[in-house]
């Protein structure tokens, strides 16, 4: 229909053209790698710690473990003979900020396996996990080593690289489980944030229609339902748009980041033909769902504060979802992941984000699907009959109950 | 007589707790330009939103060009302002008039033609690419009387459409609805300002609480309804020093008093010369008595202020 057609093409070209647009175009990559890589970044970041090894043992075991560190790039070890006021003076160098850390080692840390780590930070699970490894390993190797067993044997029996690589289907694919992780969560991402942003645009373009009273005009026109129909696909366009412009730009990046350092956690994985087709399919089922739910939002205020308040409820529903992404992430086949993957509301942040985590029953698949879409029908239903009275109704919001009857009035 | 443009037949609303409007009938005839009237919260927007079928009525039926169809399928012929204006503040000119037009059926490229005309027309032609924002109130509001009839409408509808207008805009308004109907078509105009009403309109409907109060012409409804009036100056009379004659209840119906004159409302068999013989007996020097025929204002007045008992 030519009327349909003339909103949709209004909500595309109105907002293709503000330079609000393009700047999220371009900055939308910068930012989703910000908020992807930062905290890796941060994590590594720092450089070695400067720690001293107080060494109280009568073998050279102080004397390993610190070599061990040292060679290492998490730690920068001296070791430190141990003697009276050591620890005294090593702890007000920590205080002074020229030291990072103490290790306190005794011969007992063979015998029982007990050690002692001062620092000024001790929440760095990476320099526990170093420490942890390097000390377990150094006192099983000395506890071999006294009990007769050929320190070259040692060595030829230790070393041990996990790699880890996903299974699909019966294929293995060339991702490794870091990939994995950082796709369905930069999926996830992607999902909360355009689906966010585009479902408070469609809330936006319905309050400025009814506070100008254009809709009025509108409405002597076409129906209400044309009017959100061509309105949710005008924004839903741009909305692709948007993501068809980043996809260009990661590719791009990708490709570009690839040549400076190769692979590695940091490295953005490779999107399959299939993985690629969820993650449309559930954005715009989800941006459907959630869009539909703000145009009800916008229908039902009569300013912005109000608006804003109004679709909090809403909001935090994606929120939630993208919340629970984590748990989704370490256990994708709890009941959790499941039912998150299967209710309409949750879905289309949550299944990209297990289908991306792991491998899934092609049935659940389906079932999440077919839920998604009756999901669509069912609340864009209500919506536009709540929008239908909404949008003419000036002043005071409207009750529970009175929405109750404008959903069901005829 | 042709066959009317509009045919508003028992027509009923109610919204929670009360009724808008109340079983109204109203035929329009084409050409012609036809007054809605009433106070504020009389229907009127309610009336039109039925008219537009915006809003369904509850009861009864409205019929646009002799037919049941909606009024969007008659959407190219029918133009509307409504009562509170706006318009996309963030569109460019031009662009908000050819959405519009498209919303009325209009091919883009005569939308867009025939916009540069009327913005031209109406001294706008500069701002075409400008965003609407940018356009004073005064501006904009002509951008939308030339959005209400871009499309060339046959029944052009206009709510309160002199409300918060300079008078230039006004007159330019006045001017463009009287090219209107002598161009054929048939304007719906509501207003509660009378003295508009009474220069532009026709026919005119005076309606108050979802009722009918009087349908007609103009000229119809100021012989029938309008009583017999007499308007009496003073000559040097102190305010509120009212003679009693004027509230003889056997001369006098209504009496609208402004100190250095009134308009006296005649009871209907009274006879004005025993008015006149009264009024010099009771010592009242006067600089003007005159037989004259009522305003629309004083004729809404009465209408409205007896709650519509009074007509019967």
């Amino acid at each position: 229909m030519r009327r349909v057609w003339a909103i949709v093409r209004r909500e595309f070209v109105e907002r293709v053209r503000r330079k609000w647009f393009w700047i999220s175009a371009l900055l939308g990559p910068v930012f989703f790698a910000l908020v992807f890589l930062l905290p890796v970044a941060l994590a590594s970041s720092g450089g070695s710690k400067r720690i001293a090894v107080v060494d109280g043992t009568t073998s050279d075991f102080g004397a390993r473990v610190a070599a061990t560190l040292d060679s290492g790039s998490v730690f920068a070890a001296v070791r430190v003979a141990s003697g009276p006021r050591v620890v005294d003076s090593l702890v007000a160098e920590v205080g002074a900020r020229r030291l990072d850390g103490i290790l306190l080692l005794t011969d007992s840390v063979v015998a029982t396996g007990a050690a002692e780590y001062r620092a000024s930070n001790i929440s760095s699970l990476r320099d526990v996990a170093e420490l942890e490894g390097t000390l377990t390993s150094l006192v099983a190797q000395v506890r071999l080593e006294r009990a007769g067993v050929d320190p070259r044997l040692l060595r030829e029996a230790r070393g041990l690289h996990l790699r880890t690589a996903k299974i699909a289907g019966s294929t293995m694919t060339g991702e490794s489980s870091a990939q994995s992780f950082s796709l369905a969560y930069l999926m996830g991402l992607i999902l909360y944030t355009v689906i966010l942003v585009y479902g408070v645009n469609v809330k936006s373009s319905v309050l400025e229609e009814k506070t100008t009273r254009i809709v009025e005009v509108l409405l002597s026109s076409v129906r209400p339902f044309s009017l959100l129909a061509g309105k949710i696909l005008g924004v839903g366009a741009v909305s692709l748009l948007q993501l068809a412009i980043w996809g260009v730009a990661g590719r791009a990046l990708a490709n570009w980041g690839a040549g400076l350092d190769g692979s590695g956690p940091l490295a953005i994985p490779h999107v399959s033909a299939a993985t690629a087709a969820i993650f449309l399919a559930y954005f715009i089922g989800g941006f459907l769902l959630y869009s539909a739910m703000f145009a009800a939002v916008g229908a039902l205020s009569s300013t912005e504060q109000e608006a804003q308040q109004a679709q909090q409820p809403i909001a935090l529903v994606l929120v939630g979802s993208v919340l629970s992404m984590f748990a989704l992430l370490n256990e994708p086949n709890s009941t959790l992941a499941v039912t998150l993957s299967l209710l309409p509301f949750s879905s289309p942040i949550a299944m990209p984000v297990r289908w991306a985590a792991g491998d899934l029953p092609p049935l659940e698949l389906v079932a999440s699907l077919a839920l998604l879409v009756a999901g669509i029908v069912v609340v864009t239903w209500v919506a536009s009959r709540i929008y239908r009275v909404g949008i003419l109704m000036t002043g005071k919001r409207p009750t529970i109950r009175e929405l109750v009857r404008w959903v069901k009035a005829v | 007589m042709t066959s009317p443009v509009l045919v508003v037949d028992r027509v009923s609303k109610r919204f929670a707790g009360h009724t808008a409007v109340d079983d109204l009938s109203l035929v329009v005839a084409p050409g012609v330009i036809q007054g809605l009237l009433g106070p504020n919260g009389a229907g009127k927007t309610t009336t039109i939103r039925m008219i537009l079928d915006i809003l369904l009525p509850d009861a009864g039926r409205v019929e646009r060009f002799g037919s049941r169809a909606s009024a969007r399928h008659w959407a190219g012929r029918i133009g509307y302002l409504p009562e509170e204006r706006g318009l996309y503040r963030r569109m460019r000119v031009l662009d908000v008039l050819v959405f519009l037009a498209e919303m009325k059926g209009v091919d883009r490229r005569a939308a867009r033609e025939r916009g540069r005309r009327w913005l031209e027309r109406l001294g706008l032609a500069a701002w075409e690419r400008r965003s609407v924002d940018d356009l004073s109130k005064g501006m904009q509001q002509k951008v939308q009387f030339i959005s209400t009839v871009l499309h060339e409408p046959t029944l052009v509808i206009l709510d309160e459409p002199f409300a918060g207008l300079d008078p230039v805009n006004a007159q330019a308004l006045k001017d463009i609805v009287l090219e209107l109907r002598s161009a054929g078509t048939t304007v719906l105009l509501s207003t509660h300002v009378m003295e508009q009403a009474e220069k532009l309109c026709d026919q005119v409907c005076i309606i108050a609480h979802g009722k009918k109060l009087v349908d007609g012409s103009l000229a119809e409804i100021k012989r029938t309804r309008g009583g017999r009036h007499v308007t009496l100056g003073f000559d040097g009379r102190a305010a509120g020093d009212a003679p009693a004659v004027l509230a003889d209840r056997r001369l006098v119906r209504g009496l609208d008093d402004y100190g250095q004159y009134a308009e006296v409302e005649l009871a209907p068999d009274a006879d004005p010369q025993e008015l006149l013989r009264g009024l010099v007996e009771a010592g009242v020097r006067l600089s003007r008595f005159e037989l004259t025929e009522p305003s629309l204002h004083r004729i809404f007045m009465d209408l409205v202020s007896d709650g519509g008992t009074r007509h019967a």
